[in-house]
């Protein structure tokens, strides 16, 4: 029965292979021309000539990610912290108990060199993190990757000192949902600032929107003095650095503050 | 010609792995009986699914120049924005891939979860022997 199971199934996965192929049989070798949405975006998303349909931003992925797209980026956000919530709904009380047990911390973690090394470094990280989540509207990057930079310190901090050292040192797990929490905010706002802004000056504006539109004049500005900031792509980028930094960090330490506790059958 | 033979070359071995990954996942996912392997196997999946995703958007070299990533470097000058779209790849499937990868992490993130409260209640994570304890 289980190899009649085996057996079937490998049959049909290499039937779904064919037709996936066949599907596919199209895009297999790339073509000198892309779809013509492709080359709207590319020709729209930094174009001052078109003032309604650009976005100032010279980075077409986070253009697309945050303005053109942006509703389906905010229901992600959504998604991402409500896996978060679920995990630590799983692990809230194993957190709680193993708080309550004492560690000598001097005594914990590796090496001084390690130490020292780990110390100077992990700024360095966060920084490289934050340069690429705030350059995110001008250079390959944005909120998503500069978080998932970020939230690599930690880690190091948790494999070199320990976790409670961490959380010691005010990483909590309540602290790090606040934060989440504030970008989570954040995000939201700046969904509907224009929309706001459009109601306290008495004309009409869209939700989500970010450059002025033919119907709606006012929007978000392109450039602060000579600086670009894309109107909303950078404060999206911002927060979302924020929620997705903390949120890694808080699964990060859970996770490895319960490590303790597995015990060998 | 030799240039674009070997072009088409490397895309069909970046073609090949990819659907040996996906193969090899698969029977990761359906015939590993435990749990951690069965998550590795599910991120692998998901990987070789994003790569096969940015593939699509790709572009050939037009006149033995390289396709460029779809940031514009330049003042946005008429000819920078049409040279900028005859090369650049397709944005759209990278900028869906992103929001992927993240799902993909959080979604990693819970099962991880799921494991450890699987593990304190049947002190095993072998599926076999889950399917067998029935409690």
């Amino acid at each position: 029965m289980q190899r009649a199971v085996e057996v079937v199934v490998i049959i049909s996965l290499v039937l779904v292979i064919a037709l996936l192929l066949l599907l596919a049989s199209e895009y297999l070798l790339p073509s000198e021309s892309i779809r013509l949405l492709a080359s709207f975006y590319l020709y729209a998303t930094y174009n001052p000539s078109l003032p309604y349909y650009t976005v100032n931003s010279p980075q077409a992925v986070t253009a697309i990610l945050w303005d053109y797209r942006g509703l389906d980026t905010l229901f992600e956000t959504a998604v991402f912290y409500l896996a978060i919530i679920a995990g630590l709904a799983l692990a809230r009380r194993l957190y709680e108990e193993s708080l309550r047990e004492g560690v000598d911390l001097s005594k914990s973690g590796l090496s001084l060199i390690v130490k020292t090394v780990a110390r100077l470094t992990s700024p360095m990280i966060i920084a490289v993190g934050a340069s690429i989540a705030l350059h995110g509207h001008l250079t390959p990057g944005g909120g998503f990757q500069g978080g998932a930079t970020i939230a690599v310190a930690p880690m190091i901090l948790i494999v070199v000192f320990s976790t409670l050292f961490l959380i010691k040192r005010g990483v909590t797990s309540d602290r790090m949902l606040f934060i989440v929490s504030l970008g989570l905010i954040g995000i939201g706002l700046t969904a509907i600032s224009v929309f706001l802004i459009g109601l306290v000056v008495g004309r009409f504006a869209h939700v989500f929107q970010n450059m002025p539109k033919l119907n709606s004049p006012i929007g978000m500005p392109a450039t602060i003095g000579n600086i670009l900031i894309s109107g909303t792509l950078w404060f999206f980028n911002l927060f979302e650095m924020f929620a997705v930094a903390t949120g890694f960090i808080i699964a990060f330490v859970i996770l490895m503050l319960i490590k303790g506790r597995w015990e060998v059958k | 010609m030799m240039v674009e033979f070997l072009n088409n070359y490397f895309l069909m071995i970046v073609l090949a792995s990819l659907l040996a990954n996906f193969v090899i996942s698969l029977y990761g996912i359906f015939f590993k009986p435990h749990y951690i392997k069965k998550v590795i196997a599910l991120m692998i999946f998901s990987d070789t699914m994003n790569t096969f995703a940015i593939y699509i958007g790709y572009r050939t070299w037009i006149g033995g120049k390289n396709p460029r990533p779809p940031e514009l470097t330049l003042h946005p000058s008429s000819e920078a924005l049409h040279e900028f779209t005859l090369r650049a790849v397709d944005p759209l499937p990278q900028a869906l891939v992103l929001t992927a990868i993240v799902i993909g992490l959080a979604v990693t993130l819970f099962l991880v979860f799921l494991g450890y409260t699987l593990y304190m209640h049947y002190r095993t994570l072998d599926l076999r022997e889950i399917k067998r304890l029935r409690g």
